[in-house]
């Protein structure tokens, strides 16, 4: 699995999408590979979040944060949550750590940490 | 297009079942035909999400459609995730309506118990997006929690509001003969007492367990003729008169504003407006409650209440079976159960009894407009259909 997280520009209008998709949302240009790959910044401000209780067998844990993210370029994003406290619209910074473990696949993600 | 009714229903108990998933199809297609006083159908449509992943059986429609000896109809399974079972209704709605057939069944079953509660998570999971949401561990659950905390920040939605749908809904099943919990709760129990908190765990804060639909197997079916078919078997006319459906973005994040369910709203739309109804004309209504809080934020969307008013109309006992609209009274999937391929028609099944006048103790006097909401993804497929009784 890829060790990076990248957002999608579209060639044409410049919109930005994250995840990828094939087609432009706002201009819906049908040129293959209209996108051009940018990074995500890593600081953004806490949109909203779980502690997941009853998680898939593969979690050896026993609850698992996830957030969903509003980053400094208004771009939103879910990831894995590991803060103690946390609080709606505090600000918080993501790494690209592993996220999930599928046999002897390592699943990469953002991992978001209190700022 | 031709005008389209219900001839016949059927519908199992929705609980653990023990027997294979071809015959928690056939159970109550069977039933459907002996209530439609039919021998053939020209097509069905069976709805069914984790046949091939749980119950390792693909090409469910063929083994049903030969469990039922009508060969040679034509027969394809729908999977639609938790929408399946609308989508199998509206598939066909399409094939009587275009003329292309005169008697079409459409089944929904699922088998989910076969697997542990984790699996059958996981496996309802994998409809999320894979990159974006699936592999962090998200969760159908995860992201109605997420959803929730939102919903609650913005429209003062409480703990105590959810907790009063759940109680509602249980109690509505309560009622059902179908319906998977046949348990009877209280706020005290779920909310206030000292206990509350150990008979209520956390599943994904803030939505507790008596927040979450059961894990539950079963099996609905329906069966839809033409006017000049319908008119010859002596039933009560129910006519499906309005369809809809709507899409939106796969990741939630996507969403311009998270706290709205566009596809809910529009798919909701499109079928009064089909109907020449208004969502004031509904007297009763099933909609996809799958955690408490997607009943109250449906019910906004599919326009009975303004947007942030739907837990005020349920505070005010108006969305009680005894109220002035009646929301769920089999029980919901919270209480009467949520076997994912089944649900959308089961939902039809109950709108059916309804308006048939025929759903006893849980009966909702005068019931002529019935409508239901199947909601697919987490809101990114949703269909909406209206019932009327003519006759």
């Amino acid at each position: 699995m890829a060790r990076e997280i990248k957002a999608y520009r579209c060639r044409k209008c410049g919109t930005l999408h994250y995840p990828f998709r094939m087609v432009c949302r706002k201009c819906r240009g049908n040129d293959f590979f209209e996108f051009d790959t940018e990074d995500l910044p890593s600081a953004g401000t806490l949109l909203t979040f779980t502690f997941v209780h009853a998680l898939p067998a593969d979690f050896e844990v026993a609850k698992l944060g996830l957030a969903m993210v509003e980053l400094e370029n208004g771009m939103r994003i879910v990831g894995q949550l590991r803060a103690d406290d946390p609080q709606l619209g505090m600000k918080v910074r993501g790494r690209v750590e592993p996220v999930r473990q599928d046999g002897y696949t390592t699943h990469y993600g953002m991992v978001f940490y209190a700022a | 297009m031709r005008d389209v009714y219900v001839a016949g229903i059927g519908i199992t108990t929705f609980t653990r079942l023990e027997y294979p998933l071809s015959e928690i199809a056939a159970y109550p297609s069977m039933m459907a035909l002996a209530d439609a006083g039919l021998k053939g159908i020209d097509h069905l449509f069976v709805a069914n999400m984790g046949g091939g992943r749980v119950n390792h059986q693909t090409g469910l429609a063929s083994a049903v459609i030969d469990s039922l000896s009508l060969t040679p109809a034509g027969a394809e399974t729908i999977e639609n995730g938790p929408a399946s079972g609308a989508s199998a209704v509206k598939a066909a709605y399409m094939a009587v309506a275009s003329g292309m057939h005169d008697v079409v069944m459409a089944t929904g079953a699922e088998r989910m118990r076969e697997v542990n509660n984790l699996e059958a998570t996981d496996f309802v999971a994998t409809l999320t997006h894979p990159l974006a949401e699936y592999v962090y561990g998200v969760t159908l659950p995860a992201l109605a929690g997420m959803f929730t905390r939102l919903y609650m920040e913005k429209y003062g939605v409480t703990e105590r509001h959810l907790a009063m749908v759940a109680v509602k809904n249980q109690n509505n099943a309560l009622l059902n003969e179908f319906a998977h919990l046949h348990q009877e709760i209280s706020i005290e129990g779920i909310l206030d007492s000292p206990e509350a908190m150990t008979n209520n765990p956390f599943v994904a804060e803030p939505l507790r367990f008596f927040d979450c639909c059961p894990v539950s197997d079963g099996g609905a079916s329906v069966i839809l003729v033409s006017k000049e078919v319908a008119a010859t078997l002596g039933k009560p006319m129910i006519r499906l008169a309005g369809v809809g459906q709507a899409t939106d973005t796969h990741a939630v994040h996507e969403r311009e504003d998270p706290t709205d369910l566009l596809a809910v709203r529009s798919a909701a739309a499109q079928a009064f407006k089909m109907a020449g109804l208004k969502p004031s004309d509904v007297n009763v209504a099933e909609l996809h409650d799958a955690f408490t809080i997607l009943e109250i934020v449906e019910s906004e969307e599919v326009g009975f209440f303004a947007k942030g008013q739907g837990h005020i109309a349920l505070e005010k006992g108006v969305t009680a079976l005894k109220g002035k609209l009646p929301i769920n009274p089999s029980g919901g999937l919270k209480g009467k159960g949520h076997p994912v391929g089944a649900t959308g028609v089961a939902q039809v099944h109950e709108i059916v009894t309804q308006l048939r006048g025929e759903a006893g103790e849980r009966q909702v006097d005068g019931a002529r407009v019935g409508f239901t909401c199947n909601f697919g993804g987490f809101g990114n497929n949703v269909v909406c259909l209206a019932f009327v009784r003519e006759d």
